[in-house]
């Protein structure tokens, strides 16, 4: 069973559409990035699989269910605009939240100090919010997300405006629920994470799916590109879209920016330059960052950080 | 549901709670209510108003005004005693004391011989002989005027010369630390052939001290003109005498339009309190509700609980910081009838009698819930549409201003016990309804019209709740961007 399954999912905001036929799946122990750009699209989706909002086509099931709050003992959720009761000290805010996920006050009292412990807020467990620094109170509203042991954790841009140590933070703690077996979903539009991260990922334009699949699929969008060291000019070479010559490197060798038509494999090339006597001094294939391949896929529609 | 409604509920209740605001603010009402007797008491003025008389004619004419001055202040210290032994159930052996027979009115023999008797401290020694502690409490009417005698210098002046004289008593040099006098009556010795007297007053005089003073002169005036005209002084004399014998017949103490007004007090109060405590949680539960949106807090929330067992819940905190004020306010006043031993119970056993019956009762708690819950609605509506207090308040101020407008003659109209139309109308529109029919029931309501207009009010939190409720949840996520009017009725209309 998927811990989340989206089926054609269309949403409209008056003529705007929002999200446009999106389909995909996650499983338990997964972690998925939903990347897109800014108004792709991510946080409408999230917020039908909450039930904050009502597709206007398509299904969701959440955990083999429809979305609805009856599924909130087994959710968490970080939102990308993020905030808390001032008032209330840390672990009642983690109480609260862990009561309205269906939990009794002891366990959720028991659990919410295992995380302030975790997250070095020990000692803070009964400092009022509005006492608290901004990376501690962000520490607060992620406990509160984890304090049920959610089996389908919903983080909606969670590492935008993090210091890094709370950045690592975040990130141990996504690998953590994956590892005791929760679906992970998080929306960014920063890459670093997501390569860091997603086993596999989707990529969201417009509210239109462009890509699902793992990192190495993914980068197989990207066309490949190879740094040579030839002493001919290696543009007529099979699965060779296109060769720049970089600068000279003495002796008549010449070093060549390559280009490889889609789906041409580095090897084959390579293959073929030894069976053909093709001279090479040096042969360095890059490997796509998932930066580049956002900007292969999503294009200039969106602004990447 | 309700497990989230009661969590929201409670949550909403320990935040408006927990703020030092709520209790210095619910203490308030009950403090300024112990103070207000003390204050009263502290800027009375125990005086009187002092009046100097220059007669210039021999003493008398000054005298009998004097005389009919202080008669009227024995008077009214008769009427207090009558109206403090009535209270008390005092009862006496015979022969009954004059002065605690319930009169209407007691006339100049009367009050003559109170004075007679010993006047105030023999009337109270009587009632401590009848009631060990009968006298307690009591509080002798503030007098109204002072006689002051006049200045040897003031006595001296003549009828072209008083007028500047009087000015620096009337209005004494700042330096000089003397009280302006507020009256001076200058007789001359001309009175009599002539009518001619002179009355400065510092601000628009008393007319009953100005028509007490033509009485007094006219009686002179016409003593002297039947003498002047052959009619013996001793005839004269009791010509002045004859007067109607008015019998006036007042009803008990705490009858009539004074069992109206102490009949109003409580439901009139009910309906004050429920203004009072609306206003001040409302506004709370506005703070919240902007601290949550300000706060982006709703997202998190709403992952976990819908949209209407948000609203539902945040509706039960407030009415349950608003009957936490109620119940506070009516302990503070149990435990003032218990400090004083019951004398405040007693003073408000008659104002309780049209609000202990059970149906009463009903009604109150119905209207107090309802009125507290259609109103409530407004303000959450306002604080989910705004993302600061400052935006809050610009729709806040208008409403209040419609909510709070009828109250400026809804108590004189409950008191006056006329039947106003206003009040009439005002208890079929739903927005007012609860105030107007807390606000009559002392002075006693047809059930057809109790019934109807709680009916009428239901109706109208349901439509409130079902219309206002959908503006709620469609504003729920809409920040940055406050809706026009015309946005918040497409709204409504809108299921959602």
């Amino acid at each position: 069973m998927y811990a989340l399954q989206l089926d054609q999912v269309s949403k409209s905001f008056g003529d705007f559409k929002a999200v446009d036929d999106l389909s995909f799946t996650v499983s338990p122990g997964e972690v998925f990035g939903f990347l897109g750009g800014n108004g792709a699209g991510k946080t409408t989706s999230l917020r039908m699989v909450l039930d904050i909002l009502r597709p206007d086509h398509g299904t969701i099931s959440v955990l083999g269910a429809q979305p609805g709050r009856g599924n909130s003992a087994q959710l968490g959720f970080l939102p990308e605009e993020r905030g808390l009761y001032r008032m209330m000290t840390a672990i009642e805010t983690i109480v609260y939240f862990g009561r309205l996920k269906k939990m009794s006050t002891p366990d959720a009292r028991r659990e919410g100090t295992a995380l302030l412990e975790r997250f070095g807020l020990g000692e803070f467990a009964k400092t009022t919010v509005d006492k608290l620094s901004k990376g501690m109170a962000q520490k607060v509203q992620l406990a509160a997300a984890l304090v049920n042991k959610p089996k389908l954790l919903i983080l909606d841009e969670p590492f935008s405006g993090l210091d890094p140590l709370n950045q690592g933070l975040l990130e141990d703690e996504i690998v953590r629920a994956a590892q005791s077996g929760a679906a992970v979903v998080f929306s960014t539009h920063v890459m670093q994470h997501a390569e860091r991260l997603c086993d596999r990922m989707l990529f969201l334009a417009r509210g239109r799916k462009l890509f699902e699949g793992n990192q190495d699929e993914a980068r197989g969008t990207v066309p490949g590109r190879l740094t040579l060291i030839s002493q001919h000019s290696p543009a007529t070479l099979p699965g060779v879209a296109e060769a720049k010559a970089t600068g000279p490197c003495g002796d008549g060798w010449t070093e060549w920016d390559v280009e490889m038509t889609p789906n041409a494999d580095a090897a084959d090339l390579l293959h073929h330059c030894t069976a053909n006597g093709f001279a090479l001094r040096s042969f360095e294939q890059h490997k796509p960052r998932m930066h580049d391949v956002f900007l292969h896929i999503v294009g200039g529609a969106e602004q990447v950080q | 549901m309700i497990h989230n409604l009661l969590l929201i509920a409670a949550r909403e209740f320990r935040q408006i709670a927990a703020t030092r605001s709520f209790w210095l603010t619910l203490l308030i009402l009950p403090l300024a209510l112990a103070a207000a007797p003390l204050a009263s008491r502290f800027f009375a003025d125990k005086e009187g108003q002092s009046i100097i008389m220059i007669d210039q004619t021999g003493g008398d004419v000054a005298k009998a005004i004097k005389r009919r001055i202080e008669q009227n202040e024995q008077r009214a210290v008769m009427v207090a005693l009558a109206r403090h032994t009535e209270r008390r159930n005092i009862r006496f052996t015979s022969p009954q004391p004059e002065w605690s027979l319930r009169k209407g009115w007691y006339d100049d023999s009367a009050v003559d011989r109170f004075v007679a008797e010993g006047g105030l401290k023999t009337a109270l020694a009587v009632i401590k002989i009848a009631s060990k502690n009968g006298a307690d409490g009591f509080d002798p009417p503030l007098i109204g005027y002072r006689v002051v005698s006049p200045p040897p210098e003031l006595a001296a002046q003549t009828p072209q010369s008083i007028a500047k004289a009087v000015e620096t008593y009337l209005r004494p040099a700042p330096e000089s630390n003397a009280k302006p006098v507020d009256y001076i009556l200058f007789i001359p010795a001309s009175f009599g052939k002539s009518p001619q007297v002179s009355l400065w007053a510092n601000g628009q005089p008393r007319s009953f001290l100005v028509s007490m003073i033509e009485t007094e002169l006219g009686k002179n005036l016409r003593t002297g003109y039947l003498v002047a005209n052959g009619t013996s002084a001793q005839v004269a004399g009791q010509v002045d005498l004859i007067a109607p014998a008015i019998a006036i017949t007042t009803p008990p103490q705490g009858k009539g339009r004074e069992r109206l007004a102490i009949r109003s007090a409580l439901p009139l109060a009910c309906s004050i309190i429920l203004i009072m405590a609306l206003m001040l949680s409302g506004s709370w539960m506005l703070q919240t509700t902007v601290e949550e949106r300000g706060n982006k807090l709703i997202e998190t929330v709403l992952a976990c609980v819908s949209p209407n067992e948000l609203m539902y819940g945040k509706l039960a905190g407030t009415v349950a910081i608003g009957l936490t004020m109620i119940a506070t306010w009516v302990a503070c006043g149990l435990f003032v009838a218990f400090a004083t031993h019951g004398e405040i119970a007693e003073l408000i056993r008659p104002a309780l009698e049209p609000v202990s019956s059970l149906s009463s009762i009903a009604t109150i708690l119905y209207f107090f819930i309802a009125g507290y819950v259609m109103i409530s609605m407004i303000f959450l509506v306002l604080g989910v549409m705004s993302d600061s207090m400052q935006e809050a308040k610009a729709f806040l101020n208008p409403i209040l201003f419609l909510i709070m407008i009828p109250f400026s003659f809804l108590a004189p109209a409950v008191l006056a016990g006329t039947k106003s139309v206003a009040l009439t109308v005002m208890t079929w529109v739903p927005l007012y309804s609860p105030f107007t029919i807390l606000a009559r029931l002392g002075g006693g309501l047809p059930a057809w019209e109790v019934i109807g207009s709680g009916v009428l009010l239901l109706a109208f939190i349901v439509g409130e709740v079902i219309l206002l409720g959908r503006v709620f949840r469609a504003c729920l996520l809409n920040s940055g961007r406050r809706p026009s009017l015309k946005a918040v009725f497409q709204m409504m209309r809108s299921p959602g």
